[in-house]
């Protein structure tokens, strides 16, 4: 006999009418709500909900009996909240996410900031339930397999809570520093400035260069013609190579010249870009063609050599292997302690990680500017526990595959 | 030992995994020569690598061929362990190509030898992040054509016991190889741009993929059921993944991803 809708065991019917619902609640209190996006509670309140989350849940699980109980670990209900979480997702990754307000129907609908969105705040609340009760559900007994269900399920969880509770207490904060001068101000994403506790001084701003590169440039369109014409060639005195129809000798190059009465010479002045001369012969026409060739600065115009009607040879801008600064971080007045930080290179420092993230791209490498993030998470450890617990229990996936008994293990 | 006497330890590597690979093809079962071949190749190209950073005195991840160097040694690596571990022929076969593939394009491409990576990409994490999801899309790549074979036996009325049991195991492998891959990801990216998740329409397409493999696992727990809608999931996964890894270039939301290259 078919069961009634609502009648227990709760199945896929349900479990979908929940989610469904709950979607549609979110997207209703969205319409209807005057503010725009959702600020979760901060420390102190952050941390009590996740105590009293799952102290509910582990709680309920093993005082109540009752088929309510059983459907929220059930794999309906699993499905029910993957499969709605996934559709927003996927309209977040079809929809631009900005930050305009009001309008269209898709930012009423809080489609254009999904994650700070009521329908995106109820289905993954409705997801940690259902996670949750499932973790607590296959925790007994503890044997290999149950704790690698374990470390994958309470792994997610944990990961998906911190980095959404914990959110409300990162701090992300851009800093433009200018060499020599200490600064004390910060600004958020939308540009709200921030007093820190300390200040940041820029000794010096570094960056290291790949040596410049000639192509073609195709006249019609301003581009490197990597494609039709070859790559892309890095200089070094000396060096013979071919364009198409011409050859290419490179006599002289300087990492850093400057022009003069007779061409150019090699100079340490700021702003004296990379500079070689060579000669050019059309295997064609045999013409040769001498001259200089420079990427250019912010203070030497750039130059190149016509070639045909369509074809230039020039020197592309050379491309930043690595960049740092040296920055001296003021803890009082007196106290400070010097530290460098590179792209991919961090520092730690008063519980503040400071990152490189840019400089003044039109000065180069002789910028004076260095634009740095800082950043205060004190939920990462805890969202790492969860990442290492999902690490480990993927290997166990990846040995173990989905086998059930021992006799299974070999596939043909 | 420099990028000279680079060709010798290519022929040996290509050499080796390829005679194992025909070894093992043949209908008559040979012992140990095989796993000989299979290691030797991996030897080899890790003592190349190995005298190639005595000589140069650094680690040599700097530059793309380098890169690809240990693109080879790791893929061929653990496609061997998976071998050992699941008999899988064709994914011993995938991934000895692939590296054999890495190998060749050096050798074909003296000039990138000094094409170098911009800064972002100078970092550990690099080279793990990509070895995973190749793996990973090649298990899950496979898993869909498996979607198929069985959507297929199905319509000719044939079992698909045998089918979907494989792309089980073949998902769940593929499956752990994403969750490498995204949380590697995620540890790179809070060491590069300072937060382990920035919903960049690379991360958020790849996290889609792991959803919709997600939801597949668990459709598949009562396994007697539900075959079909299986089968179906299995094979429109495919199209997420294809999404993630191909098309976000030419999403309109994904104008300013950090994954997308020109």
């Amino acid at each position: 006999m078919r069961r009634r809708f609502w009648e227990y065991p709760w199945g896929y019917r349900e479990s979908f009418t929940i989610g469904i619902v709950l979607l549609f609640l979110g997207f209703f209190i969205e319409l209807v709500s005057p503010v725009d996006a959702i600020y979760l509670p901060r420390w102190p309140f952050n941390f009590i909900l996740i105590l009293v989350l799952i102290a509910y849940i582990y709680i309920s699980y093993r005082m109540v009996k009752h088929p309510f109980m059983k459907w929220l670990s059930s794999v309906p209900a699993a499905i029910s909240s993957i499969s709605l979480f996934t559709i927003l997702v996927l309209l977040l990754g079809f929809i631009p996410q900005t930050d305009e307000s009001g309008g269209s129907l898709l930012v009423d609908l809080g489609l254009t900031h999904v994650t700070r969105s009521w329908p995106y705040i109820l289905l993954s609340f409705y997801l940690l339930i259902i996670l949750g009760y499932t973790t607590v559900r296959r925790s007994f007994p503890l044997n290999l397999k149950n704790f690698a269900f374990f470390l994958n399920h309470a792994g997610l969880w944990i990961v998906i809570v911190a980095a959404s509770l914990g959110s409300s207490d990162l701090r992300r904060l851009n800093m433009t520093l200018q060499e020599n001068q200490a600064v004390f101000r910060a600004y958020d994403g939308e540009g709200r400035a921030y007093q820190l506790p300390f200040a940041i001084k820029l000794l010096d701003f570094h960056i290291k260069e790949y040596p410049p590169s000639i192509g073609l440039v195709d006249k019609n369109t301003g581009q490197f013609a990597i494609d039709e014409m070859g790559q892309l060639i890095a200089v070094e005195k000396g060096l013979n190579t071919e364009f198409g129809q011409w050859e290419i000798n490179i006599d002289e190059y300087y990492e850093s010249g400057f022009p003069d009465s007779t061409g150019y010479t090699e100079s340490e002045r700021v702003g004296a870009p990379p500079v070689v001369h060579m000669r050019v012969r059309n295997t064609i026409t045999d013409e040769i063609k001498a001259g200089w060739l420079t990427s250019g600065s912010f203070i030497v115009p750039n130059k190149f050599m016509h070639l045909s009607d369509r074809w230039a040879i020039a020197m592309r801008v050379p491309a930043p292997m690595e960049y740092s600064s040296e920055i001296r971080f003021f803890t009082s007045m007196k106290e400070y302690e010097d530290i460098t930080i590179k792209v991919n290179k961090p520092a730690k420092i008063n519980g503040w990680t400071l990152y490189q993230t840019g400089y003044d791209e039109r000065m180069g490498k002789w910028s004076q500017v260095s634009i740095v993030e800082i950043v205060k998470d004190p939920w990462l450890p805890v969202v790492y526990v969860g990442i290492f617990m999902m690490l480990l229990g993927s290997l166990y996936l990846v040995w173990m595959g989905r086998t059930t008994k021992k006799t299974e293990n070999e596939l043909d | 030992m420099n990028w000279t006497d680079y060709s010798i330890y290519m022929i040996l590597s290509s050499g080796l995994w390829i005679l194992a690979l025909i070894i093992l093809v043949l209908p008559r079962k040979v012992k140990v020569i095989p796993d000989i071949f299979l290691l030797g190749g991996v030897v080899s190209i890790v003592i190349f690598t190995i005298g190639l950073w005595l000589n140069l005195e650094r680690p040599p991840f700097r530059t793309l061929a380098e890169t690809r160097l240990w693109y080879a040694i790791f893929i061929s690596l653990i496609g061997i362990i998976i071998y050992y571990r699941w008999k899988l022929l064709w994914m011993l076969a995938y991934s000895l190509l692939m590296a054999i593939l890495f190998l060749f394009i050096n050798y074909m491409n003296p000039d990138t030898f000094d094409k170098t990576l911009m800064p972002a990409l100078r970092s550990p994490w690099f080279i793990p992040h990509v070895i995973v999801y190749i793996i990973g899309y090649a298990f899950l790549a496979v898993s869909s054509l498996m979607g198929l074979k069985g959507l297929y036996l199905m319509y000719r009325n044939k079992s698909t016991d045998k089918t979907i049991k494989l792309a089980d195991n073949i998902v769940y492998i593929g499956f752990a190889f994403l969750t490498f891959g995204l949380l590697f990801g995620a540890l790179w990216a809070k060491e590069a741009w300072g937060h382990y998740w920035t919903w960049d329409p690379k991360e958020t397409w790849a996290f889609l993929t792991w959803l919709v493999y997600l939801l597949y696992i668990h459709f598949r727990v009562n396994k007697r059921k539900y075959v079909k809608s299986s089968l179906w999931i299995l094979s429109l996964a495919f199209v997420v993944l294809l999404i993630c890894w191909f098309g976000i270039n030419y999403l309109p939301s994904a104008q300013n991803s950090v994954h997308v290259y020109s």
